[in-house]
């Protein structure tokens, strides 16, 4: 277990190096001058010059790549032109309500995929099943930001039971917080069940086909036993893998449900910055999510190996 | 993974020949549409797919007002006889724009992603075929743009590249690249092992001929498969960055920016963003469609 844990990192070394060249090259291909975009234009170009300096944005590229990750190295991430605050302050203080949407989002998504899936599953070709699946094709065709305000238009403006924006820390004041957090949640968790229920609905199917469950039958166990204590572990191996795969999606997804509900989340704080065009809070944020993102498969890939022990010894 | 590319079994049986522009293939061609028209819900997946490619093309034709056109004395009207889908906070009507944004999410779908299907062959073929130091730099850069949740990246690549159609096409162009590259390199890597390469190369066939004559036309099932799949998505996500602004710019219609400017009438008028709405999910639930019948069709292992 420990030798794939390491040979995985070991693999995400050069990759994470690529990714922080190109979040580098990425302030270097924006059009027009950096400094130009930090300052006014009526400011005076000696000015201009000194900043350029103290910068480093006069030397060459290879030597200012060294330089951003030798900061980045100890953490610094430089600071955003919009606040003057790091980088890492701005991400940090943001990082709790994407936490809490993700979260909840996730829990949405298992408590309404498995019932589903199993139940599809079982009863396959009958309207249930039918129902299922028309359910995850609505999900996983539907954008989010459709769904969003499909629900904002339901509960928020006709029903008027859940706030349309805005957050209250859970942690806080929980009844409250929940409820802001309800429909981005609903809102994520939807998409995301629809991609699990098919997944798990296919691999339960795959594993009922198999000899053990009918020597479990043929002992007399019920139906519901069999699925529960032999077919679903077998059957979670595939949900695992598509969960990771999704995880790049419902990052994308959590940045427009953020931005759609106000939530003051990482996402939130992307598109803020880009339209905001500070450029170095884009470049920072943007590595961060990478880094998480790159992480969280490799704990995905840990998982994986924990659930199924033939992928260890590979 | 590169070992179990759906449609490379398909690959096999017409390629004996290695001659894959002969006859029997073109038949076979014919079978593979018959059997992606047979798929149950294929039908309506193509009529959706060919109403919105005329609706496009004849934009001028079909809307039945200028998309640009503001009447400021007729703000918010309900859908009705003279405005179908009513009309929008300065008096746009709504289904002429709806119609015009038809426009632009098709080619935002099938420009990315012929951008990524381009980029991604290439170097998919230069990494599977020259093998050692290439094949390993383009892989990792590959990682490393997968390494990035896809909307993050086209947000950031966007914002680079200027606000703009052409930003967006090319930064979801980059975005579907590593999937074909993978895709293509798994494939090359898979073919060029095949005894009819083996016999080419001792005929003397250089290794342009090869790649050319040989590979691709074998390569290309798996592909054609990922591509029709992959539009639907283009236009989601197409629509999901010009929901957050990226993208074409107003007063230009998009649907996805509709949707976003409809947000604070929703409700005084749900229909500006339902409108959109509606279009955008029957596109993509019907590209869908065509997608799994392309896929069923040309892989036999998911047929029943």
């Amino acid at each position: 277990m420990g030798r794939l844990v390491l040979r995985r990192l070991g693999a995400t070394v050069p990759v994470l190096l690529l990714v922080t060249a190109g979040v580098f090259l990425l302030l270097h291909l924006t059009p027009g001058d950096p400094i130009d975009v930090m300052m006014a234009e009526s400011v005076d170009a000696t000015v201009k010059e000194n900043l350029r300096r103290e910068l480093g944005l006069d030397r060459p590229l290879h030597l200012q790549y060294a330089a951003w990750m030798g900061r980045l190295l100890q953490g610094d991430l430089g600071r955003s032109i919009r606040n003057g605050e790091p980088v890492i302050e701005n991400v940090s203080r943001r990082l709790r309500p994407s936490l809490e949407l993700a979260l909840f989002a996730m829990t949405i998504s298992l408590v309404v995929a498995f019932p589903v899936g199993i139940v599809s599953a079982i009863r396959r070709n009958t309207a249930v099943d039918r129902a299922g699946a028309t359910f995850a094709l609505f999900g996983i065709c539907m954008p989010n930001f459709l769904l969003a305000l499909l629900l904002i238009f339901l509960f928020g403006v006709t029903l008027r039971w859940l706030p349309i924006s805005g957050y209250t820390d859970p942690l806080e004041e929980p009844w409250n917080g929940l409820r802001s957090l309800a429909l981005p949640a609903i809102t994520l968790g939807l998409a995301l069940a629809a991609v699990v229920t098919r997944t798990l609905r296919s691999s339960l199917l795959e594993a009922l086909a198999e000899d053990y469950v009918r020597t479990a039958r043929a002992k007399g166990l019920s139906e519901w036993r069999i699925i529960w204590s032999h077919v679903l572990k077998n059957a979670l191996i595939p949900v695992v893998t598509v969960l990771g795969l999704q995880l790049g999606t419902l990052i994308g997804g959590a940045v427009i449900t953020e931005y759609v509900f106000a939530l003051p989340g990482v996402g939130r704080l992307v598109v803020d910055a880009v339209f905001a065009r500070d450029y170095p809070l884009v470049q920072g944020v943007v590595l961060l999510i990478a880094i998480g993102f790159i992480l969280s498969n490799l704990i995905v890939d840990v998982l994986y190996g924990w659930i199924d022990p033939r992928i260890r010894s590979r | 993974m590169a070992g179990s590319i759906p449609g490379s079994d398909l690959a096999e049986g017409a390629a004996g020949l290695a001659r894959p522009a002969s006859s029997p293939v073109r038949a076979q061609r014919w079978k593979v549409l018959r059997r992606a028209a047979r798929a149950r819900l294929a039908p309506f997946g193509a009529a959706v797919m060919v109403l919105a490619v005329l609706v496009a093309l004849a934009a001028p034709l079909v809307a039945p007002y200028d998309p640009l056109a503001q009447d400021l004395g007729n703000t918010l009207a309900s859908p009705g006889r003279d405005h179908l889908l009513g009309t929008d906070n300065v008096g746009r009507d709504v289904l002429s724009r709806v119609v015009w944004g038809t426009r632009v999410s098709l080619m935002a779908g099938l420009v990315s992603v012929a951008l990524a299907v381009l980029a991604g062959s290439l170097l998919g073929l230069a990494a599977g075929y020259c093998g050692g130091r290439i094949d390993g730099l383009v892989m990792r850069v590959m990682d490393a743009v997968l390494s990035f949740p896809p909307l993050v990246l086209a947000l950031a690549l966007g914002a680079v590249l200027g606000a703009g159609l052409t930003g967006v096409l090319v930064a979801l162009g980059v975005v579907y690249t590593p999937t074909f590259a993978r895709l293509m390199r798994g494939q090359v890597l898979t073919i060029t092992a095949r005894d009819y390469v083996d016999a080419a190369r001792a005929l003397g066939g250089s290794g342009w001929r090869i790649a050319a004559r040989h590979v691709v036309p074998n390569a290309i099932n798996p592909i054609i498969v990922q591509a029709s799949l992959s539009v639907a998505f283009a236009i989601l996500a197409e629509a999901s960055l010009s929901f957050l602004g990226l993208g074409i710019q107003p007063p230009q219609a998009s649907w996805g920016s509709m949707i976003n400017a409809g947000r604070g009438y929703l409700q005084q008028a749900p229909w500006i963003v339902f409108g959109p709405g509606a279009a955008l999910f029957v596109t993509v639930v019907g590209l869908n469609f065509v997608g799994d019948a392309v896929r069923d069709a040309l892989d036999p292992r998911t047929r029943e």
